[in-house]
């Protein structure tokens, strides 16, 4: 087995471990923290998919954004018990039979289609970093959607503040 | 050194997309909804970034590079409205929302 599967074998496990876990647990701060691994396991992936990139700008937004922002909304919203004075980051969830089969399913099948499909296996392995490609793309021939998004991530914060702003 | 077959990444992320749709639909608390959304999202980017690989045009890098500023504006905008409602209703499970009207 070579290093590079190796790698992947263990990024692989980690993702798929916590995501796990995700599912499984009740707590939301927990579940939190395992977010937190399955984004430092999939960022690791993009790595190994050659795609540096995008796995820097995956790290910065999601262990440096997103996360933060999951936290402050269950900072925000936590509930505290009146009787015990304790707060409730335990949450309900419903019966785990029928959600849990129908991603099971789904799993299997998109696996039945991946394994089988003739199209996939007959692919070229190798590549490298696509950095300076991708940074000569954004700046020429997609420099039109870079800065779009750009207006685009400024709309949705101004919209963000703005809804969470108390409208008393 | 041998590469990585592109139907492993395929395998990893079909197996997040189905995580995050377990999560989505077995969780009751709003912002675990949220994230079980983040998961099916990132379950796409993977198959775009594996697939990518053998594209010289690297298409699929692109837009998954804009798939994820659109989801972070997706958890910005939808953690504001959590904190919103959750004012009026002070609570954010999903069963919980009822109108009063």
């Amino acid at each position: 087995m070579s290093p590079l599967v190796l790698a992947f074998l263990v990024l692989a496990l980690l993702t798929c471990g916590s995501a796990l876990s995700m599912l499984w647990t009740k707590n939301l701060l927990h579940a939190a923290l395992a977010m937190f691994l399955t984004m430092l396991g999939l960022a690791g992936l993009y790595v190994l998919a050659y795609a540096d990139v995008l796995a820097v700008a995956h790290l910065l937004v999601y262990v440096g954004g997103v996360l933060i922002l999951i936290l402050f909304g269950i900072m925000l919203t936590n509930q505290t018990d009146p009787a015990t004075g304790k707060n409730h980051l335990m949450t309900r969830e419903s019966a785990r039979l029928l959600p849990i089969s129908i991603g099971l399913s789904f799993f299997l099948g998109l696996f039945w289609l991946f394994t089988k499909g003739p199209w996939i296996h007959n692919l070229p392995v190798t590549g490298e970093s696509k950095l300076r490609e991708v940074g000569l793309g954004l700046l020429t021939e997609y420099a039109f959607p870079f800065e779009l998004a750009g207006v685009f991530l400024l709309i949705a914060l101004i919209g963000a503040t703005f809804v969470a702003k108390s409208h008393d | 050194m041998t590469d990585i077959p592109v139907i492993y990444f395929l395998w990893v992320s079909a197996f997040l997309f189905a995580t995050g749709l377990s999560i989505l639909l077995l969780k009751k608390n709003t912002i675990f909804v949220l994230m079980g959304i983040e998961l099916i999202l990132n379950a796409a980017n993977l198959n775009l970034v594996a697939f990518s690989k053998n594209d010289p045009s690297l298409q699929g890098l692109y837009l998954s590079i804009f798939v994820l500023v659109v989801g972070v504006c997706e958890m910005a905008i939808a953690l504001a409205i959590v904190l919103q409602v959750y004012r009026n209703y002070r609570a954010i499970e999903v069963d919980q929302f009822k109108s009063e009207y």
